[in-house]
C-alpha cells in the first residue's frame, strides 16, 4: 500500500486564496504527503470537465517536475442540475462521458464516481473506461458501506459484467468506532447542549441503520424540547460516521482500486481519535492491495488547523502502523 | 465526501467585500462549497443591510460579468459558479451614509449529486463600504 494526499484535504488552503492549485502540488512535494495525487474536477479545474490542452501540458509538466503520482480524479454524478428534475440514465451517461475522458487525459488511471449515477449507468461506460484504460472506482463512504442496499446494486452489476475496469473506493468514514471527538467539541462551542451530544452519542452507537437512528435521535430530541436548528445541525453525525466492522471491507478487497484515508484528528497518543487504522490498513495490506490510499482529512469542514501538518501526522500514523503490525 | 453540515457559514461574505455604488452597494460572495456548482443549484436567500430586509427584486447576482436577475438563476443550468471566483450583489437601495454596514447574506445551495439537500449558508459581517 503506497501513501499520498487528496486535494480535497486542502480545501481551506485553497478556497482561502492562500495556496493555488500549483502551490498544492509544491506543498505536498515538498512535504513528502505524496507522491499520490488525487484531484476533484470540479474543484481544481476551471471549466471541468472540459480540459484544455494547455492545462493537461502544464499537469503532466508539474507531475513530473514534483514526482507526484496520480491516482484518482474524482467526478460527479450531478443528478439534480435542474432543480426538481433528476437527469434520465441516457443524460447521466453523457455527463460522465468527459468526466472520464478528462480522467485519461491528464494520466489519471482511476475515476472516482458517486453511487448516484445508478449501476446501470456505469454498466454502460465501461467499453469506454476500457478503451481509455481509466478505472471507474465506486467511492464508498457512510452512510453507505460495504452491504448497503446501494452498494450491493453495485456489486451484482459487478458480478454479471465481470470487468477489471470496474472497482471500489473505500473510504474509512463507514467504519470509524465513534464520532470524532474534535466534531462533538465544535458543537459544544457552538453551544449546543451537553445533554443533545450525550443523546445523539447515545443513539449513535445504538443498533439500526444510519437513517433509523437519526430518525430516533431526532423524534428524541424533540420530545426533550431541545432547539430544532441545533438538534438538526447535529443529526449529521448519523450519516457522516457509520459503524461498520472494518472486516466488512474484506469481501470487496479483489476490486479495490483506491482507498480515501479519512480522517478528522488525533488522540495524545497520535491515532486517529474515531477511526481504527490500526485495525484497518493491516487488514487491506495482508489482503493485497498495493495500490494508493489518499490521506483524506475532513476536518476542513469544522476546524481551520493547517491540512499541510494534518495529512503529514496521518501519514506518520500510517507508516508507523504498517510497519508495526 | 458528501454531507456538509452548515459549519462554513462565514465564508460567504468576503472580507472587505462592501462597495458602494452609485444605485445602492455591491457585495462580493464566495460559493460556501468545496468545489464548482451550477448557478441553478445557487439560490440568493435573505439579504439584509443595517437591519433593513431588501426586497429580492432590488438585488441581482452577478457572475463573469453578466448580471442574472435572482428569480432567473434557477434556469441558468449550463452557467458555472467556479469555486475560487467572487460573485456579486448588485443591491438597488439608499445607502445609510459612510462607516460600519451590518450585511447579512443567506445563500441556499442545492447540490446536484445529493438529491433532497438543502444547505442554507448565513454569514453577517460588518464592513466598511469601499
Amino acid at each position: 500500500m503506497k501513501l499520498g494526499t487528496t486535494l480535497y484535504a486542502l480545501t481551506n488552503e485553497y478556497l482561502s486564496r492562500r495556496y493555488s492549485f500549483e502551490d498544492l502540488l509544491a506543498q505536498t512535494a515538498a512535504r513528502g504527503t505524496g507522491p499520490g495525487l488525487e484531484i476533484v474536477g470540479f474543484q481544481s479545474i476551471r471549466g471541468f470537465p472540459v480540459v484544455t490542452d494547455e492545462f493537461a501540458a502544464r499537469f503532466k509538466e508539474l507531475v513530473a517536475r514534483h514526482e507526484l503520482v496520480p491516482t484518482s480524479l474524482a467526478i460527479n454524478a450531478d443528478q439534480e442540475i435542474r432543480r426538481g428534475r433528476v437527469m434520465s440514465d441516457d443524460e447521466m451517461v453523457a455527463y460522465h462521458e468527459p468526466q472520464i475522458r478528462a480522467a485519461a487525459k491528464l494520466g489519471f488511471p482511476v475515476a472516482r464516481y458517486q453511487y448516484g449515477a445508478g449501476p446501470d449507468v456505469i454498466r454502460r461506460l465501461v467499453p469506454l473506461a476500457e478503451k481509455l484504460n481509466v478505472k471507474l472506482g465506486l467511492e464508498i463512504h457512510a452512510p453507505q458501506h460495504a452491504n448497503h442496499p446501494d452498494v450491493i446494486e453495485y456489486r451484482e452489476m459487478y458480478a454479471k459484467v465481470r470487468s477489471p475496469y470496474l472497482g471500489w473506493i473505500p473510504d474509512f468514514s463507514s467504519t470509524a468506532r465513534t464520532v470524532p471527538p474534535s466534531f462533538l467539541e465544535f458543537f459544544c462551542a457552538k453551544g449546543v447542549p451537553e445533554s443533545l451530544i450525550a443523546m445523539a452519542m447515545d443513539i449513535w452507537h445504538g443498533e439500526g441503520d444510519a437513517y433509523k437512528r437519526m430518525m430516533q435521535y431526532k423524534e428524541k430530541a424533540r420530545a426533550g424540547g431541545f432547539d430544532d436548528l441545533q438538534l438538526n445541525e447535529l443529526s449529521l453525525i448519523f450519516p457522516m460516521f457509520g459503524k461498520q466492522e472494518p472486516r466488512s471491507w474484506l469481501e470487496l478487497m479483489p476490486e479495490v482500486v483506491h482507498i480515501h484515508g479519512k480522517f478528522f484528528g488525533f488522540d495524545a497518543q497520535g491515532n486517529e481519535e474515531a477511526i481504527d487504522y490500526a485495525a484497518l490498513l493491516p487488514l487491506f495490506r495482508d489482503g493485497g492491495f498495493t495500490g494508493y490510499m489518499s490521506s483524506e482529512w475532513e476536518g476542513h469542514m469544522y476546524s481551520d488547523a493547517d491540512a499541510f501538518q494534518m495529512i503529514e501526522n496521518h501519514q506518520a500514523m500510517c507508516r508507523r502502523i504498517l510497519a508495526m503490525n | 465526501m458528501d454531507y456538509i453540515p452548515a459549519m462554513q457559514t462565514s465564508r460567504v461574505i468576503s472580507d472587505n467585500g462592501l462597495q458602494a455604488t452609485a444605485s445602492g452597494y455591491r457585495i462580493d460572495v464566495r460559493l460556501p462549497w468545496y468545489r464548482s456548482l451550477p448557478v441553478s443549484t445557487v439560490e440568493v436567500g435573505e439579504v439584509c443591510i443595517d437591519g433593513q430586509v431588501i426586497d429580492p427584486g432590488k438585488v441581482t447576482f452577478e457572475l463573469e460579468g453578466r448580471s442574472y436577475p435572482l428569480a432567473d438563476m434557477e434556469n441558468q443550468v449550463d452557467k458555472v459558479w467556479f469555486v475560487l471566483d467572487s460573485a456579486y450583489l448588485n443591491v438597488e437601495t439608499t445607502p445609510h451614509g459612510g462607516g460600519e454596514h451590518d450585511v447579512s447574506v443567506t445563500l441556499n445551495l442545492y447540490p446536484p449529486y445529493i438529491r433532497g439537500l438543502k444547505r442554507v449558508s448565513r454569514d453577517r459581517k460588518n464592513l466598511q463600504a469601499r
